[in-house]
């Protein structure tokens, strides 16, 4: 094959004749036709066998997919590939379910704009993936697409080996497969025709990939969709793990994707569960679901690791065949998290039968024996090597593939792996980060808990140990006998017994006396009052020891000497009156009252809260000072900006009247002031703004130099007006552009840019103003004032919401029906205004609701509040009506 | 729609007009130089070529070929042209 003596007609019939439909062969274009040449010529001896069946199931999933029959095998590919790849506006006629669902671009959820922008860095490992699954490396699906496709539908249950022939004679006649067997359909023509070898294994495979795709539909749907991974609780399949994750998505969704998914998951799993029991059977390396009734989603995941396996086997890089293959476990982890609790585990299988599989790259073995599915995945949980081989298993295919498809991908293979890497590494430390923290969570939360009531319960003992040392503190020096406050003059006086009943006499003392006043204070009043008469601790004393009895007056006289505190007091009978003698001692008083446990605690108690309340007390005041403080200056920013307001209209009358009196001049050049304010204020608002509007004439006498203020005579009484004083200057005459009107549409609306029907009843609306740009409280309303008198002929907007955060100048718009949003799409989508072109969405309603809860009870349709129609002005001018010199 | 960046979204919202290449999804400042060597300084050119190519992946090959785009570049040129098309065209 000298391809560079072909001339550009031999070119173009060359490839015609291989069955691709090539664009004019230019100098620019000469050299891709040239490659895609050398690539259907190597191609076409491997497709010989699979060429009848490739071109019509391919066929057969054009016509299903994308509605553009077997000829086209390229256009039928571009249609479906961008029907996965980037959501094509409904320009495919006859559509899928699927593809129907992805026609709706401009169908979807609500994405918060700013957040998309994480998506993306999420979804950038994802995309990478998807990506280049669906380009570069997925000639290797290729092959398997029709096959598998066919071969899914074959294989209602049960697995087998299949050749290629049930392939070719089964029917496709499911949307789903067909979208996913149309995607990758036509790439497997272009693709070598590798897997004529495989097709032992195919059966393997059949179901494997038509899950894969389903999967890889899906999955690049959701990419698009979901916003953040989603963990749902989702116990279900991979199916309805997929929907609910699609209902958990923050981002844009597509609206019919729902009724387009559940029709496709209930096809699915019907098929699903037949096939998932032989998909376990067959395959080992089953990275996702555990258990035979997660199988399904299990399957799936197999099959996307299986497929990252395929794909990057042809680089033979194996690092990246870890990776990657992680990555894709990571990724239908995810979205399978909810069927499955141990993601710890999937991960380490994942990345555990990374590095197996790539050890074992080129192992050929067929292990296709159903034994080891349920040890398979046990085994999986516990060791990676027993993984391993199983997971060889899954290589035995792959391996034939990379033999087959060495020359062929050389452009497919390097930078796809290299990127993705990268890309699965930051997903799978996300992953683990997440693991780790939703791990540690529960731990750090009883350990907070934990310590936070020792750290309660230590001051809390600290503070009783406290009170109980006060409370004992008297008591403690008196115990140890040997230590006294007499000073050493006792000692030296008596001998140790007598010094021993002194101090005995007055330990009793003083223990007696503190319980008592101990019981006094705290309410028991067991004895009349607090202190001891002299006769009854006499009496007490005697009672316990006689020898105490000529003590008692020694040990009251000691406390004398002493002149400190020993925990007793001695009263006499005047209790202010200083007690020098023994005689003069009436009563006897504790100083340290002994109080029960119980009581001191209570006291202790009672003083903290205490002293909480007057502490909270304290920071109340202050807070409700500061609160006032700004209430009040708030207040005043209010008043000051609807004086400058007031201050506006009135120089804008002022204007207006002067205006009018040059061109006739039978009026007063001036305005009485009273007359002014009658004008700009409603009879309801006058005393409401007599403050303002005195303000505002302060104002203008003291800033405005072009009024001047004086009195005149009106009909009889005298009037303070306004005269204007400037002359009339042509600036003025020159009309400032209105700022928020609408300026036209930019292109029509049919049917590639706009959906078909209209879907729901709810709009998205974007780039209707520059959140930056907007200044002052209110210009939302300008904005509501907009859409209304836009879609003034249509009567069914119930509720406008305006976000004022969002970057993108976004507003919400909920009508009655789908109906009248489909008026007010036609009517909003693609038109000018304020110099931005506006697009709108479809939002799905439980989504508008979520968000704005206040939409789910209003009916009344809105009206615009102003009949002058002003954002309209520029319109009208177009139109040809007159127009009242613009918005001023 | 989470898959598409920024650019691919500024660029199809709206009619290209006169834009640089470089406002393309997924061309950047180098890949913007090469193209615009080899010829290709507007979008509209490019967008010339991604229809004389009848709109089909081997535009993504010839992109490749041209500027020594990677796959996802290229792919995301794609995208994004088939989309603007979609809308406009």
């Amino acid at each position: 094959m000298a391809a560079a003596q072909l001339t550009d007609e031999e070119l173009l019939s060359e490839l015609k004749r291989l069955g691709f439909i090539p664009g004019p062969v230019t100098e620019s274009t000469r050299p891709v036709y040239l490659k895609k040449l050398k690539k259907l010529r190597e191609e076409q001896p491997q497709q010989q066998r699979g060429s009848l069946g490739t071109r019509a199931s391919k066929s057969r999933n054009s016509n299903t997919a994308a509605g553009a029959a077997g000829s086209g095998a390229r256009p039928a590919r571009s249609d479906v590939t961008h029907l996965s790849a980037g959501r094509s506006p409904g320009s495919c006629p006859a559509l899928s379910p699927k593809s129907s669902g992805r026609a709706g671009k401009l169908l979807l959820g609500f994405s918060s704009d700013e957040s998309d922008a994480e998506i993306n860095q999420n979804k950038g490992g994802l995309v990478h993936r998807s990506g280049r699954r669906e380009r570069g490396s997925g000639h290797h699906f290729q092959q398997h697409r029709p096959t598998a496709t066919s071969g899914s539908r074959s294989q209602g249950g049960g697995v087998s080996s299949n050749t290629s022939k049930p392939f070719n004679s089964s029917a496709l006649p499911d949307g789903k497969t067909g979208g996913g067997g149309a995607w990758w359909g036509p790439k497997g023509k272009s693709a070598t025709g590798v897997h004529h070898l495989m097709h032992t294994e195919r059966g393997v495979y059949g179901e494997k990939e038509e899950e894969e795709e389903e999967e890889e539909d899906d999955y690049d749907e959701e990419d698009r969709e979901r916003g953040n991974p989603t963990l749902n609780g989702n116990s279900a399949s991979c199916a309805s793990s997929r929907q609910l994750a699609g209902d958990y998505s923050d981002s844009d969704e597509e609206e019919e994707d729902n009724p387009g998914k559940e029709r496709h998951i209930g096809r699915r799993l019907g098929p699903r569960r037949s096939l998932s029991k032989s998909v376990l059977s067959v395959n080992k390396s089953a990275r996702g679901m555990d258990s035979g009734q997660e199988g399904t989603g299990g399957g799936v995941i197999i099959i996307n690791d299986k497929a990252a396996a395929e794909s990057l086997d042809i680089a033979r890089d194996q690092e990246g065949e870890k990776k990657d293959r992680g990555g894709f476990g990571i990724g239908s982890g995810l979205r399978n998290r909810s069927s499955c609790r141990s993601e710890s585990w999937l991960l380490s299988t994942a990345m555990g039968e990374g590095t197996a599989d790539s050890s074992a790259n080129n192992h050929v073995s067929s292990n296709n024996g159903g034994g080891g599915v349920s040890s398979a995945t046990k085994a999986r949980y516990s060791s990676y090597n027993s993984v391993a081989s199983p997971a060889t298993a899954s290589l035995s295919p792959r391996s034939n593939h990379s033999n087959h498809t060495g020359s062929n991908h050389a452009y497919s293979r390097t930078g796809p792996t290299k990127k993705l890497p990268e890309t699965e590494e930051e997903l799978l430390q996300q992953f683990r980060r997440d693991e780790v923290s939703s791990t540690g969570r529960f731990s750090a939360h009883y350990l907070s808990m934990f310590l936070l009531t020792a750290a309660c319960l230590f001051f809390v003992l600290l503070g009783l140990t406290y009170l109980g040392m006060r409370g004992h503190g008297g008591a403690e020096a008196d115990v140890v006998i040997r230590s006294h406050p007499f000073g050493s003059d006792f000692d030296a006086q008596y001998e140790d017994e007598e010094k021993s009943q002194i101090l005995n006499i007055l330990l009793r003392l003083h223990d007696h006396l503190a319980q008592i006043a101990g019981e006094h204070d705290c309410g028991y009043h067991f004895h009349e009052n607090r202190s001891l008469s002299v006769q009854e601790a006499s009496e007490l004393l005697i009672i316990s020891n006689c020898s105490y009895k000529e003590k008692v007056s020694t040990a009251l006289e000691w406390i004398l000497k002493s002149g400190e505190d020993v925990g007793i007091r001695l009263i006499g009978s005047d209790p202010k009156e200083e007690v020098n003698q023994v005689s003069d001692i009436k009563y006897l008083e504790s100083t340290h009252p002994n109080m029960s446990f119980i009581c001191r605690f209570q006291r202790a108690f009672v003083t903290v809260i205490n002293r909480i309340l007057i502490f909270l007390i304290g920071i109340g005041i202050v807070w409700g000072v500061l609160w006032y403080m700004k209430y009040r200056w708030r207040k005043e920013e209010e008043e000051t900006r609807q004086m400058y307001d007031m201050v506006e209209k009135i120089i804008d009358a002022l204007k207006s009247h002067n205006e009018a009196c040059q061109e006739s001049k039978d009026l007063q050049p001036y305005l009485p002031i009273p007359h002014v304010r009658d004008s700009l204020v409603q009879p309801q608002a006058r005393k409401k703004m007599k403050k303002v509007w005195d303000r505002a004439v302060n104002f203008l006498a003291t800033n405005e130099s072009r009024i001047r203020t004086e009195t005149q005579r009106l009909g009889g009484a005298d009037f303070l007006v306004w005269r204007w004083t400037q002359p009339s200057s042509p600036c003025d005459k020159i009309s400032i552009m209105p700022s928020k009107v609408w300026q036209g549409k930019a292109f029509p609306l049919d049917k590639r840019n706009s959906p078909p029907n209209s879907l729901t009843p709810c709009l998205k609306i974007r780039n209707m103003f520059d959140p930056v740009m907007e200044v002052g409280e209110d210009w939302h309303l300008a904005i509501h004032e907009a859409i209304l008198e836009k879609c003034s002929d249509n009567d069914g907007i119930v509720h406008i919401a305006v976000d004022k955060n969002s970057r993108e100048g976004c507003v919400y718009v909920k009508c009655l029906s789908a109906e009248y949003a489909g008026k007010a799409f036609k009517a909003l989508h693609g038109s000018w205004f304020d110099g931005k072109l506006v697009t709108v969405k479809y939002l799905r309603l439980d989504r508008y609701h979520q968000r704005f809860p206040l939409a789910l009870s209003c009916n009344t349709p809105l009206k615009a509040s102003n009949t002058h129609m002003n954002t309209m002005s520029h319109l009208r001018l177009r139109t040809g009506t007159v127009n009242s010199q613009g918005r001023s | 729609m989470s898959t598409t960046s920024q650019k691919h979204r500024d660029f199809v919202a709206e009619p290209m007009g006169d834009k640089h290449v470089t406002a393309l999804s997924g061309i950047g400042e180098v890949l913007g130089k090469k193209l615009e060597e080899q010829g290709f300084d507007k979008a509209y050119v490019v967008l010339g070529q991604f229809l004389v190519l009848r709109k089909d992946e081997l535009f993504i090959e010839w992109l490749k070929d041209t500027c020594g785009a990677n796959s996802k570049q290229a792919s995301s040129c794609y995208t994004c042209l088939k989309e603007w098309c979609d809308s406009f065209l």
